[in-house]
C-alpha cells in the first residue's frame, strides 16, 4: 500500500547540512534547564519504594503499623491496595513465539527480582518516606532463586509461575539451503558470544510527577520518558483514565539511550495514588534503585557459525540467541525483541550470505527485567558476526579487512535470505576507507615493533548496517502487523514566524536545532525564526516514541511535510502577488521571488500577512490555514552503515586495556547536522567501550545485584576515553525527506564488536582469544596465560528439539 | 556532644553566588538538598548521590566539592558558587561558549558539574594541558558525549582566557 504520508516533498539544501550550533544549549549550560526533578507543584507529596531483598521469595507478611504511625505518612499501599484498579501491565512481542507476561505495579504474593517494587509510600519528603520505608517488616519466604539463563530455559525450578517453563520467547527459521551451506562448507567456524549485563544507566534517573485535579477531573503527568504518548495510552489502557483528560509532559531529559523507552509500575503508581490522596505526588528514584530496577540490557548468550567455502567465502550462517531476561516481560519493549532481533535481522550484516537459519529464545530468571539500551538485539549480533569474522579470517590468514571485503555485498539493490531489501549503502567503501584511516601496513609494522619491547597493540574493526528509522516499513518487512504513528505541525504566524511541534521528544539529541533546519529549508525562512517544541506535551503532535534511531529520520519527515502545507500555500499567495506562475516562484532567504526575475520579491512575512489579513491578495478559491499537522511513515526499511577501527594496548603487567584511537565511517545519507551526528557516534562508541572493557552488572549465587553504584558499576570516564577520527559517506536515502537516515544506535551497535577484536588482537602472541565482555583486567590476566573460560555452544541438534524442528545433519563438524 | 534528630533546624551564615544571606537549613539535609530545595538553584544536578558522577559539583571558597556529599550546615561561613553563577549578565562565559562550540553536552545533565570543575581548573592552571584537564575532569561522568568534546573545550576556553587577559 502506497499511503500519501509515505511520501517526502523535495527540499532545496541550505541549512540542513550545515553544523550549526544548538538553540538548546543556552539554558543546559546556564542551570537553567527544567528537568523533572526541577519542577514542583504546590503541595506536592514524595514517593519511595520498599524493594525486594530476595531474588525470589514468597510475601508472608508485610508490617507497616509503625510506619503509618510515622508523622508526615499519608500513605502506604501494598499490592492488595491496588489490584482492584490495576491488575498489572502484560506485555507481548508480536514475533513468534512470544508468549505474555504481566508485570504486577507492586509485587503480589511473590518477588521475583532484587529491587521489584513492593509497597509504595507517600510522604512530606523523599526523606520522611524513605524513613517510613525502613520501617515496614516484610517477611519472605526464601524460593529458589533461578538465576541461570541456560539452564532454565530448559526447565526445572521456575522463575515466574506465569512461564512455567521460564521461556519468554522461543522461535526458529531457515532461509536458503542452509544444510547444503554447511554439508558443503570447506571451513566450518563457530563460537559462543557472552557479552555481559549492562544498565544504559542516563545521568538523569527515572522520576515522574503527578498532579490529579479532581475538580475538573484532568491528570497532568511530568515524566522522564522517550515515549510520552504511550505512557499516555497506558493511562487509558491500564488506569482507566480518559486521554483526553490526560497531558503527558516531557520535561528536559537527562538521557534515556532506551531505559526511558519503558512504562514502568513507578509510573503507574503515581497517578493512582495522586488521584487518591488528591495531591501531586512525585517519585524520582536514586541511582542504587536505577541500577536494581531501572530496566538491565543487551545480555545475551550468542551462539554463530560460518560455513565457508575453501577461499574464505561465506554461503552460510547459524545463530542462536539466547536473552536472560530476567523476571517479567519490561512493557511494551519485552525480553523477547532482544534475542529475535539478534537473530532474525543482524546475521548477515553487510554480507553476501546466501543461506540463514536461527533459534531465538528468552529466558526468564529472578533478575532485573531485560529492557531497551541503544542497539538493541543489534549489539550482540553485531558482536558475534563481526568478531566470527575475525576468527574465519585469522584461520585463513586474511586481514581483517581482506575477509571482510571477499564477503562484503558487491552491489544494490541486494536481498538478505529473510527477504529484506536493502536499497542503497556504502558498504564496500566503508571497508576502504577504514583501511586507509588507520594505515594498515603502518599499525603492523608499530605492532610488530611494540612486541619486541613487551608492549602489545591490538586493532580491531567492526562494520555495520542499521535500520534506520525504525519504521512500519520495517515491521512490515519481517511480517509484522503494528505500524508506527507519527506527525508534527507546523504554524506560520501572520508576522512570518514559525512554530513546529514534534511528537518525538529529546533526551539530549538536539531536536530543537536539527526540526528548525529542516523546517527553515522548506519553507525559505531563517533558522533563527523559527521555535520548536519537541514533543515537550502530548498536547503537541504525536509520536511513536524517540527510539530505533529514528527520530532524525521519522521526525524531519513528519515536519518536511506539514512545512510543505505552507509551503504551498505561500506559493500560492506569492504567485498573485507577483503575478507569476507558481512553478516560477522561489522560498529563499525570506523572499519570495520569481525564478530568472530576482527583482520580482516579495517577503514571505510580507506573504503571510497577506494571507492572515488582506484576501484582495489572495488567488481565487484560496483557503487561509497556516497551521498543518502531518504525518510522515516508510513504506519500505531504511538502513544507514558505517565502521569502527579501534586501536588498544593491553599493559602485561596490569591486564588493563586502553583504548588509544577510535576510527569511525559513518553513512547516515544526507546530515541534517554534521556535529550533531559526529556526537552520537562518539558518545554511542563509548558506551561501547564501557559495555567492552568496564561495564558490568554482577548477580552473586543469590541473586543480589553486586553493583550497585558507579563505584561498582563503572562507566568510562574521561581518562579512559579515546580521541576519535570520523569520516562520513553520504549515500541519500530516496525515500526521507532531502535523504536523511538515522544513526543514533550505531556507536554502541557496533564499536563492542571493535574492542574485542582489537583485544584479541593485542592477544595473539599469548595465543588466546576471548569471547566474552566485559575484556575485565581480571580476564585479560588470565587470557595471558593461556586461561580463557571458554563456553562450548549448545549442539545444533537439542536447540533443534527444543525448538520442535526436525532434526538432521548438522554438518557443524569441523572439515578443515 | 548532643544528638540530632531528623527534624533538627540549624541557622547557616552563607553566601552563595555573592549575596549572603542567614538561613535556616534542615539538619539531615544536604548542600545539594538547600541550594535545590530551598534557594531554588536547580541548576546543581544529582545523578548518584553518592559522591561518584560530580554531577553536583559546586566551588565552596573556590574548590571543587560535591554538594551530595556536604550537609547544608557545612555551608556556615562558606561562599559557594554554582552554575547559574557563571554566566556574565545575559551572555555565556567563556567556558560555556566553548562548550556549546564544541559539542561538549547533549542532555546537558552533567553539564554544570563538568562546568564548575573546569572552572576550579581554569582558575587554579589557566593554561592547562590536554593531561592535566583529563586529570581535574575525569571525577565527573558524562554519558552522551564520549568527552573528547569537552576537552576541547576546556582547552579552547582556556586560550580564549588567556587572549582576553592580555
Amino acid at each position: 500500500m502506497d499511503n500519501p504520508h509515505f511520501n517526502s516533498p523535495p527540499i532545496t539544501r541550505n541549512m540542513i547540512g550545515k553544523r550549526v550550533p544548538r538553540s538548546e544549549d543556552a539554558k543546559l549550560l546556564t542551570g537553567r534547564g527544567r528537568y523533572l526533578n526541577d519542577i514542583d507543584v504546590e503541595g506536592q507529596l514524595h514517593a519511595c519504594f520498599v524493594r525486594s531483598p530476595a531474588a525470589h521469595g514468597r510475601i508472608l507478611k508485610i508490617d507497616t503499623s509503625v510506619a503509618s504511625a510515622l508523622p508526615g505518612v499519608h500513605l502506604i499501599w501494598t499490592s492488595a491496595d491496588i489490584e482492584s484498579q490495576c491488575a498489572g501491565m502484560e506485555a507481548q512481542f508480536s514475533a513468534d513465539g512470544c508468549l505474555p507476561m504481566t508485570m504486577p505495579l507492586l509485587a503480589k504474593d511473590v518477588v521475583r527480582y532484587v529491587g521489584e517494587p513492593v509497597v509504595l509510600v507517600v510522604a512530606d519528603s523523599r526523606a520522611v518516606a524513605e524513613d517510613a520505608c525502613d520501617l515496614i517488616g516484610l517477611d519472605l519466604e526464601d524460593l529458589e532463586a533461578v538465576l541461570d539463563p541456560r539452564a532454565s530455559i530448559q526447565g526445572g525450578p521456575v522463575a515466574n509461575g506465569e512461564r512455567p517453563d521460564n521461556v519468554g520467547i522461543r522461535g526458529h527459521a531457515s532461509f536458503g539451503d542452509v544444510d547444503e551451506a554447511f554439508n558443503n562448507a570447506a571451513h566450518v567456524v563457530s563460537a559462543l558470544y557472552h557479552p555481559g549485563r549492562v544498565a544504559a544507566a542516563p545521568m538523569e534517573t527515572r522520576g515522574c510527577l503527578a498532579d490529579y485535579d479532581w475538580a475538573q477531573d484532568r491528570l497532568k503527568l511530568w515524566v522522564s520518558a522517550q515515549m510520552p504518548h504511550y505512557v499516555k495510552l497506558c493511562l487509558n489502557l491500564y488506569l482507566g483514565f480518559d486521554e483526553s483528560r490526560c497531558e503527558v509532559i516531557s520535561p528536559d531529559t537527562g538521557g534515556g539511550f532506551g531505559q526511558k523507552a519503558h512504562v514502568f509500575p513507578e509510573e503507574m503508581l503515581m497517578p493512582l495514588a495522586s488521584k487518591h490522596l488528591r495531591s501531586p505526588i512525585k517519585w524520582v528514584e536514586d541511582r542504587r534503585e536505577n541500577l536494581l530496577a531501572g530496566s538491565h540490557a543487551h545480555e545475551q548468550f550468542v551462539t554463530i557459525e560460518y560455513a565457508a567455502n575453501a577461499d574464505g567465502r561465506i554461503t552460510g550462517v547459524r545463530t542462536h540467541a539466547l536473552v536472560d531476561g530476567g523476571a517479567y516481560h519490561m512493557p511494551p519493549q519485552t525480553m523477547a525483541v532482544e534475542s529475535w532481533c539478534t537473530a532474525a535481522v543482524t546475521p548477515t550484516g553487510v554480507y553476501d550470505i546466501p543461506a540463514t537459519e536461527y533459534v531465538y529464545e528468552a529466558a526468564v530468571t529472578n533478575k532485573c527485567p531485560m529492557g531497551a539500551y541503544r542497539g538493541v538485539g543489534y549489539m550482540a549480533g553485531t558482536l558475534a558476526r563481526e568478531c566470527l569474522m575475525d576468527d574465519l579470517g585469522r584461520k585463513l590468514n586474511m586481514s581483517p579487512f581482506d575477509i571482510r571485503r571477499l564477503n562484503v555485498v558487491p552491489e544494490f539493490p541486494w536481498t538478505n535470505p529473510q527477504g529484506i531489501v536493502f536499497d542503497e549503502g556504502s558498504w564496500l567503501e566503508t571497508i576502504n576507507v577504514l583501511e586507509e584511516m588507520v594505515d594498515y601496513p603502518a599499525f603492523l609494522k608499530r605492532q610488530a615493533e611494540a612486541r619486541k619491547a613487551g608492549k602489545y597493540l591490538g586493532l580491531g574493526i567492526s562494520v555495520f548496517v542499521e535500520s534506520s528509522g525504525e519504521s512500519t516499513g520495517m515491521l512490515k518487512a519481517h511480517g509484522m502487523h503494528e505500524i508506527y504513528h507519527d506527525t508534527a505541525t507546523v504554524k506560520m504566524d501572520s508576522s512570518g514566524s514559525v512554530t513546529v511541534t514534534s511528537g518525538l521528544n529529546s533526551q539530549g539529541q538536539g531536536h530543537e536545532t536539527t526540526l528548525a533546519q529542516v523546517a527553515a529549508d522548506v519553507l525559505g525562512v531563517s533558522f533563527e525564526s523559527i521555535v520548536v517544541d519537541a514533543g515537550t506535551s502530548t498536547k503537541g503532535a504525536y509520536g511513536s516514541g524517540t527510539v530505533g534511531s529514528r527520530a532524525g529520520v521519522i521526525a524531519s519527515g513528519c515536519v518536511n511535510r506539514a512545512a510543505y502545507a505552507i509551503r504551498e500555500k505561500l506559493v500560492a499567495v506569492a504567485a498573485n502577488m507577483l503575478e507569476s506562475s507558481e512553478d516560477d516562484i522561489v522560498l529563499e532567504n525570506g523572499m519570495a521571488s520569481v525564478a530568472g526575475a530576482p527583482e520580482s520579491q516579495v517577503s514571505i512575512a510580507d506573504v503571510a500577512m497577506a494571507i492572515y489579513w488582506d484576501e484582495s491578495l489572495w488567488p481565487v478559491g484560496f483557503e487561509p490555514e497556516m497551521e498543518f499537522t502531518k504525518a510522515w511513515d516508510t513504506s519500505r526499511p531504511m538502513f544507514s552503515n558505517g565502521g569502527h577501527a579501534m586501536i588498544v594496548e593491553l599493559d602485561p603487567a596490569t591486564g588493563f586495556v586502553n583504548v588509544e584511537q577510535v576510527f569511525s565511517v559513518e553513512d547516515c545519507g544526507v546530515m541534517i547536522n554534521p556535529t550533531i551526528v559526529e556526537g552520537q557516534i562518539r558518545g554511542g562508541v563509548v558506551q561501547g567501550i564501557g559495555l567492552g572493557l568496564f561495564e558490568q552488572l554482577v548477580y552473586d549465587k543469590d541473586g543480589n545485584l553486586s553493583t550497585t553504584s558507579f563505584l561498582d558499576y563503572q562507566t568510562p570516564t574521561m581518562d579512559v576515553s579515546p580521541p576519535f577520527e570520523i569520516r562520513h559517506l553520504e549515500t541519500p536515502s530516496k525515500i526521507s525527506a532531502s535523504g536523511v537516515k538515522g544513526m543514533g544506535e550505531s556507536g554502541l551497535i557496533a564499536a563492542p564488536a571493535a574492542v574485542l577484536n582489537a583485544v584479541n588482537d593485542a592477544l595473539a602472541p599469548f595465543g588466546s582469544v576471548l569471547y566474552e565482555l566485559p575484556a575485565t583486567p581480571e580476564k585479560m590476566m588470565r587470557a595471558m596465560q593461556g586461561l580463557v573460560d571458554l563456553e562450548g555452544p549448545e549442539p545444533w541438534s537439542k536447540l533443534w528439539e527444543r525448538a520442535g524442528v526436525e532434526p538432521r545433519e548438522s554438518g557443524s563438524m569441523e572439515t578443515a | 556532644m548532643t544528638s540530632t534528630s531528623s527534624s533538627d533546624r540549624i541557622e547557616i551564615d552563607v553566601e552563595i553566588n555573592g549575596r549572603r544571606r542567614a538561613v535556616v537549613v534542615n539538619a539531615r539535609d544536604t548542600l545539594a538538598d538547600h541550594l535545590r530545595n530551598d534557594q531554588k538553584l536547580t541548576g546543581t544536578k544529582l545523578g548518584c548521590e553518592q559522591g561518584v558522577c560530580g554531577a553536583c559539583t559546586i566551588l565552596m571558597d573556590g574548590a571543587a566539592v560535591r554538594s551530595c556529599l556536604t550537609l547544608a550546615a557545612q555551608g556556615d561561613g562558606r561562599s559557594i558558587r554554582t552554575v547559574e553563577d557563571l554566566s556574565e549578565g545575559s551572555s555565556l562565559s567563556p567556558l560555556q561558549e566553548a562548550f556549546k562550540k564544541h559539542h561538549a553536552l547533549q542532555c546537558g545533565f552533567c553539564t554544570a558539574g563538568f562546568l564548575m570543575s573546569a572552572t576550579e581548573l581554569l582558575e587554579s592552571n589557566p593554561s592547562p594541558t590536554r593531561d592535566e584537564v583529563v586529570e581535574a575532569l575525569s571525577g565527573n561522568f558524562c554519558r552522551c558525549t564520549g568527552y573528547q568534546t569537552i576537552v576541547a573545550a576546556v582547552l579552547d576556553a582556556s586560550e580564549q582566557i588567556g587572549n582576553a587577559n592580555g
